[in-house]
């Protein structure tokens, strides 16, 4: 057997008293792609960090080629052949490829000057040799995103990686891109570069990789080859046997499938070109429907055309019977809405602002006789929902960004109920949240269910989904596969669904 | 050094960097007073006060902008065509109120147009206002010439920026009027809280199903309004309208004002209240050099040098 590109071992990284990553060991031989798989909080990001260089670890070894090489120097592991490929490009978008492959490194001449005829020949070599097709005087902006994936691994190259570190490579590309970028990765296979693949797009990972290592909890789970695998086992892996066992004693609450038999929210063959289509479901008053998926199934992008803060292109929207297509998110609040997004720091709470002020934002008419904000009122306001959503300190005046993440979410949502919303979409509601604010936050949603609200909740946790789902709804690829009762399913089934098995 | 002193001078500076300014300001006064006691005489102080009104309302009315997470370098030219306007409709013979008015819709349009461009084609404020600081200039040069427009004969009109009452000039009534608005507006209105939210996150305000581009434009509106005022009050002050006030340098007095009143560049928490301490440190700071008759050419470059270390000491409050 040849010997490997590159060998981890015993990979330890430790933050305080946050073991990030326990004892990995990670092996990459000539010519062979890697996947590296696990959800957020895994360890995939630390793993790949120490590879480049960018921390160093508590303790283990990485050696390159049979030679154990110093870490935590970034200059040393591109020297030495690693390069990586963030999601995010890191390209000057401006200038042309030829200028970004030789990036702040071109070949010279005497008194300094860049010697651009020997920079176009290295580098037309370089296309040659990997069977690349790039127009080198080309604008990097002017290039679609797959392009400028090529130039990033032209630069890598240019570098004599012997092995590429691609993070989620394929999260800004479009289904036929990325059958381009897997035919580059092949002929960089072919040529005995070593790729580590990472993404959690099961499809991609079937179709280009030959190996796969499953991270969770900070601990390398499984290595397996690709061929020996199947998805449901990879799913299952990722998200650890006991899981699976707590589901089972969740169904305590008592299940309400379409709640009090009216429809709240109707989508009928709702699409967005590149994005979603064919996506049909009712929403019933007084039901909590989640919609569950893997990463980059499209699930947040359908949520933002039911709220309006983008638009759906196909297929129809009802509100209470009445069809909507909203402009913006103003028109479906108005509507009777609420959103509570994602990313909280970013879409949802003004961190230097109050908590009481948070908690009025979406419902500042009712704090205002004339053109006057009634401060008063809002305080009020504010100390009953502290109160009933047991907001922690219960200072209406303390700034948002003080509060941990699981306080910030409970205002965040507290922010909605304001308005007694007739229907409330979440996204990823208890991301970033501790256990306890968790149950929490699930005691709410099923307040608001009981009130008679139409909950719809997008989530990749499937904990929570077997918690606190009336009806669950499976999404692949942007496409609404499946809808079941949630005591008519279980998390194996769910999980064959979300890798994109037929039911 | 020990630790402990080391620990100790951030938390001193963290306990002072709030109060920095009043603190400055009474330092200087302090200075000045010994320096030359003729600093301290009523007509002195009311003078220094007549002096900022201009500045003053500008910097009150664009206070939202810099909030908000932009910036107006219009003020200026703004300022001159709202003169020029009002002294044409003045010279058209209209009544006062009308006069008033159109010099101040002026720059309330002009002001919209600013936020109208800024909040719907998402281009940036510095840019944008640069090149309508250069548009309304030009402009103003088309509607005023070259020519010094003379207000002599409308002692009403006049009366706005060199009338008494009760012994003091009737522009600071109108600053202090412009100011209580301002504030009240900040404090005591949705607008207020709608313009902070943005600063803050504007993505998470237009979330929560606020009109956020109309509001942007509509500050817009408010700081081209205070230009303009200041811009009828001078051409009344001086009894001419012409069409290269507010020279440049104008906008700098009315964002380093603002800026040193603590409300952050960036956007998000601000004060109208605490942008008046601003422009009252560099009124006195004015004031002062020109007391002890220091030159022109020292007064801008120690301007500078103050605003400079003002911000700095600000910055490591955060």
């Amino acid at each position: 057997m040849d010997q490997p590109l590159l060998r981890g071992a015993g990979l330890t990284k430790i933050y305080g008293n946050l073991v990030a990553l326990n004892g990995a060991d990670i092996t990459i031989m000539p010519g062979e792609v890697r996947a590296l798989i696990g959800s957020n909080g895994a360890g995939k990001s630390t793993l790949i960090k120490l590879l480049t260089g960018a921390v160093s670890p508590t303790l283990g070894t990485v050696e390159i080629e049979g030679e154990t090489v110093p870490l935590g120097d970034p200059r040393e592991m591109i020297r030495r052949g690693v390069a990586c490929i963030y999601q995010h490009s890191n390209l000057a978008p401006a200038m042309s490829v030829l200028d970004n492959i030789f990036l702040g490194r071109q070949p010279t001449g005497p008194l300094g000057v860049v010697n651009v005829k020997q920079q176009r020949r290295e580098a037309e070599a370089l296309l040659a040799r990997h069977g690349i097709d790039l127009d080198l005087n080309a604008a990097v902006a002017s290039l679609p995103t797959v392009k400028q994936k090529e130039v990033e691994i032209m630069k890598a190259l240019a570098l004599d990686a012997r092995v590429i570190l691609m993070d989620e490579p394929t999260g800004w590309l479009a289904a036929s891109e990325v059958a381009k970028l897997h035919t580059t990765i092949r002929a960089l296979k072919a040529r005995g570069v070593g790729v580590v693949y990472i993404s959690h797009i099961l499809d991609e990972i079937f179709a280009v990789c030959d190996t796969i290592t499953i991270m969770r909890d900070g601990r390398v789970i499984a290595e397996r080859q690709v061929a020996d695998i199947d998805r449901a086992r990879v799913v299952h892996l990722m998200v650890g046997e006991k899981l699976a066992r707590e589901s089972e004693q969740a169904s305590q609450h008592k299940r309400r499938p379409r709640g009090l038999g009216d429809i709240r929210m109707s989508a009928r063959s709702l699409g967005k070109r590149g994005v979603f289509s064919d996506v049909s479901f009712d929403l019933y008053a007084g039901e909590i429907l989640c919609i569950t998926g893997l990463i980059g199934s499209k699930r947040t992008e359908l949520l933002r055309t039911l709220f309006g803060s983008d638009r759906f292109d196909s297929g129809t929207l009802e509100i209470e019977g009445k069809a909507v297509s909203f402009a913006t998110p103003r028109r479906a609040i108005a509507s009777g809405i609420g959103f509570v997004p994602e990313d909280r720091h970013r879409e949802g709470l003004l961190l230097d602002l109050s908590v009481a002020e948070n908690l009025a934002m979406a419902s500042l008419s009712r704090f205002r006789t004339g053109i006057l904000l009634r401060g008063k009122r809002m305080m009020e306001a504010a100390r009953r929902m502290i109160d009933a959503l047991s907001i922690q300190p219960p200072e209406p005046n303390r700034p948002v960004r003080l509060l941990s993440g699981g306080n910030q979410q409970k205002a965040l949502l507290g922010k909605w109920l304001n308005l007694s919303p007739r229907i409330i979409i979440l996204d990823e509601p208890t991301v970033g949240v501790d256990v306890g604010a968790k149950a929490e936050i699930y005691t709410i949603l099923r307040r608001e269910r009981d009130r008679g609200a139409a909950v719809l909740v997008v989530s990749s946790d499937l904990e929570e989904v077997m918690t606190v789902a009336d009806r669950i709804g499976v999404m692949v690829s942007g496409t609404l596969t499946s809808l079941h009762d949630a005591d008519a399913t279980d998390i194996q089934q769910i999980i064959r669904e979300m890798g994109g098995a037929v039911t | 050094m020990s630790v402990a002193q080391e620990a100790a001078l951030p938390r001193l500076m963290r306990r002072i960097g709030p109060n920095a300014l009043p603190i400055a300001i009474i330092v200087l006064v302090i200075v000045f007073a010994i320096a030359q006691p003729a600093f301290l005489k009523p007509d002195n102080l009311i003078g220094i006060v007549r002096q900022v009104a201009l500045i003053g309302i500008m910097a009150t009315c664009t206070t939202f902008v810099v909030m908000t997470g932009g910036v107006d370098l219009s003020v200026g030219p703004v300022l001159a065509m709202g003169g020029l306007v009002a002294y044409f409709v003045l010279a058209a013979g209209m009544s006062l109120p009308i006069v008033i008015l159109a010099g101040a819709a002026t720059g309330f349009a002009i002001g919209l147009v600013n936020g109208a461009i800024i909040a719907f084609l998402g281009l940036p404020p510095i840019i944008v206002t640069l090149a309508t600081l250069s548009i309304v200039r030009g402009s103003a040069l088309i509607v005023g010439g070259t020519d010094q427009h003379l207000i002599n004969d409308w002692p009403e009109y006049s009366f706005i920026g060199s009338g008494n009452v009760l012994g003091l000039p009737f522009s600071i009534y109108i600053f202090a009027f412009v100011a209580l608005v301002m504030i009240f507006i900040q404090r005591r209105t949705p607008l207020g809280l709608l313009v902070a939210a943005i600063g803050d996150n504007e993505r998470a305000a237009y979330l929560s199903g606020h009109r956020t581009r109309i509001t942007k434009m509509l500050v817009y509106g408010i700081s081209g309004f205070g230009a303009a005022l200041a811009g009828i009050i001078q051409t009344s002050q001086v009894h001419t309208a012409i069409a290269i006030y507010g020279p440049f340098g104008t906008e700098l007095d009315v964002i380093a004002a603002v800026v040193l009143g603590g409300t952050s560049i960036m956007g998000g928490k601000g004060s109208v209240a605490r942008t008046l301490l601003g422009v009252f440190f560099l009124g006195i700071v004015n004031d002062g050099m020109n007391i002890l008759n220091v030159s022109v050419d020292i007064q801008l470059i120690a301007k500078g040098a103050v605003i400079v270390v003002a911000l700095a000491l600000a910055s490591w409050e955060r």
